[in-house]
This record gives C-alpha cells, sequence and structure tokens, in this order.
C-alpha cells in the first residue's frame, strides 16, 4: 500500500454494534465461545438487533453460530471463525495505521 | 475512507477497548450477586455466633477462647467452596468451560489469597497467643477482609470497593462503641450492606 491509496476499513466491522459484537468475540483467548445472552447483556441490545447483526456477520463468515441444549434448556453459542479473527485483526491494523498517519484525529 | 457510520477511528479504538474491559469485568464477576448474599448470610451466622457462645455460654468460652478460631475457620471454607459452586455454574451461563475456568481461577486465586491471609496473618504476628486474642484477631481479620474488597472493585465494580469500607466500619464502629452488643449490630449491618450492594449489581445487569 503506498501513501496516496487511502486506508479502507472494513464495513462490516466498522459499525458500532457489529465492532463490540467483533470485539467481544476475539478478546477471548484461543478457540472461545459465548452464549447470545451473555452478548446480549454485555452489549445492552434487544434480541431482534443482536439477530440481525449476528447474521450479517455470520453471512461474511465471520462467526459460527451454534445451538445446542444443556438440561434440557436450548443454548446458542457464538464463536469467532479463523476469518473473523483476521478481519478484525486487519481492521484493527487499519484503525491504527490512520491515526498513525493523522495524529490529530486522535485529539479530536 | 468509506463507512456507512460516523464513528471515527478513535472512536472505533475507545469502543474496542471499553468492550474488552466491560467483557472482563463481567466475567470476572459471574455469579457474584449470590456470592454476596451468601457471605453476608453467613458472616451474621458467625458474628450471631460469636456473640451467643460468648454471652450465653460465659463459661465455656471463658475457658476455651480459641473457639472463635475453628468458628471462623468453618464459615470461611463454607463460603469458599459454596463460592466456587456459584461462580463457576454462573460463569458457565456466560462462556464456555475452558475459558469460564480460566476467569474464574483467577477470581478463586485472589479471594483464596484474601482468606488464607485472614486466617494467617493473625497468627504469624503472634496474636493467637495475645491476651484477649479474639477482639485482635477479628479486628485483622476483618482489615484484610475489607482491603480485597476494596481492591477487587477497584478492578471491576466500584460498589465493591464500597462495600469493603462499609464492612470495615460495619465491625469496627460497633466495635469501639456498642460493648457487648456489638456483633449483633455488626450482623445487621454486614446483611444490610451486602444485600444492598447485591440490588445494586443485579439492577446493572450483574448476575
Amino acid at each position: 500500500m503506498t501513501d496516496t491509496q487511502p486506508i479502507v476499513l472494513n464495513e462490516t466491522i466498522h459499525q458500532p454494534t457489529r465492532l463490540r459484537i467483533m470485539t467481544l468475540l476475539v478478546s477471548q483467548p484461543g478457540p472461545a465461545r459465548l452464549t447470545y445472552g451473555f452478548i446480549q447483556d454485555n452489549l445492552s441490545l434487544t434480541g431482534g438487533n443482536l439477530t440481525t447483526h449476528l447474521r450479517k456477520l455470520e453471512d461474511a463468515n465471520y462467526l459460527q453460530i451454534t445451538k445446542e441444549f444443556h438440561n434440557n434448556k436450548p443454548r446458542t453459542w457464538i464463536e469467532a471463525t479463523n476469518t473473523g479473527r483476521k478481519a478484525f485483526a486487519d481492521y484493527y491494523a487499519n484503525l491504527q495505521k490512520i491515526l498513525n498517519l493523522n495524529p490529530k484525529t486522535s485529539n479530536d | 475512507m468509506t463507512n456507512q457510520t460516523n464513528l471515527s477511528p478513535e472512536a472505533s479504538i475507545n469502543t474496542i477497548h471499553s468492550t474488552i474491559s466491560q467483557a472482563q469485568t463481567s466475567m470476572y464477576l459471574a455469579g457474584t450477586t449470590s456470592i454476596f448474599l451468601i457471605w453476608g448470610a453467613l458472616s451474621a451466622i458467625g458474628f450471631l455466633a460469636d456473640f451467643a457462645i460468648a454471652n450465653l455460654a460465659s463459661d465455656f468460652s471463658d475457658d476455651n477462647p480459641w473457639f472463635r478460631a475453628p468458628l471462623w475457620a468453618t464459615i470461611i471454607v463454607i463460603g469458599m467452596i459454596a463460592s466456587s459452586i456459584v461462580g463457576s455454574r454462573a460463569s458457565k451461563q456466560l462462556a464456555d468451560p475452558s475459558t469460564a475456568r480460566r476467569t474464574g481461577l483467577k477470581v478463586f486465586a485472589f479471594w483464596l489469597t484474601v482468606g488464607i491471609a485472614a486466617l494467617t496473618i493473625p497468627g504469624l504476628s503472634g496474636l493467637w497467643t495475645a491476651p484477649d486474642p479474639g477482639q485482635h484477631i477479628a479486628g485483622v481479620a476483618i482489615g484484610i477482609v475489607a482491603l480485597g474488597h476494596i481492591l477487587f472493585g477497584l478492578f471491576t465494580r466500584i460498589v465493591i470497593s464500597i462495600l469493603g469500607i462499609g464492612i470495615a466500619i460495619a465491625y469496627y464502629v460497633p466495635a469501639h462503641f456498642a460493648g457487648d452488643a456489638a456483633y449483633p449490630i455488626t450482623a445487621v449491618l454486614v446483611l444490610i450492606l451486602v444485600a444492598a450492594s447485591a440490588i445494586w449489581l443485579k439492577k446493572n445487569g450483574i448476575q
């Protein structure tokens, strides 16, 4: 990438709710799964809103959704895929590049 | 740069960091509301039992002033086991077992250290054999437990630090001014403090 080329942020991730969902998932060490309820409670989202954003991330192959039964109760697990982890790492690197290229941004 | 939102790069970085911090706190506090109530009840039982033995069985307590050691050791062990079970079950509702275990072990190690310190520091500093050891040992142990809450709260939710200060006040003030009635007063104050903290945590989304 040359200096004249703009740094393009991944639009799928660069949306506040999806950014927070991906952050929750990739900040867990190793191949870790979180429950739907944990994500919903942590981000204070309605079920419909969370489901919509999860579907977009799943369509991009950034996460995997698994439904299981535990003590006869359904539980939905969400896990970042390797593709999702890499996309997030690239997104984060691009953010840092933008901030380094334009230090004034960090003072806004 | 093209995107659908007004999120600036700096705002994105801040969102990432605050989300990570919030998630870690939620993991560390899994089951805290129930654990607080367990410890509040156990502490109240301990103070009331201590008061009852000292006042209703004064011959026994005069001959065996060490009775407080097994009493409080039993309460601490029961509390640690109950907290571990509740915390483990709660964290498994949030994340898969390996992630939950990693977080749970850190929290368990922290409180185990506080518990062991509360039990051993009075002994290592010679208080077990000091004249009138009961008051001194309890005073040091409560101070260590309060400090544990203050430190844990600084890294999770400040209400836990406030609870730690409250526990210290609930013990030291009656101990200085209420004479023989100190322990029942402390028991009631601790129950009120713990219940208030549990309600606050529950209202703020901590289970």
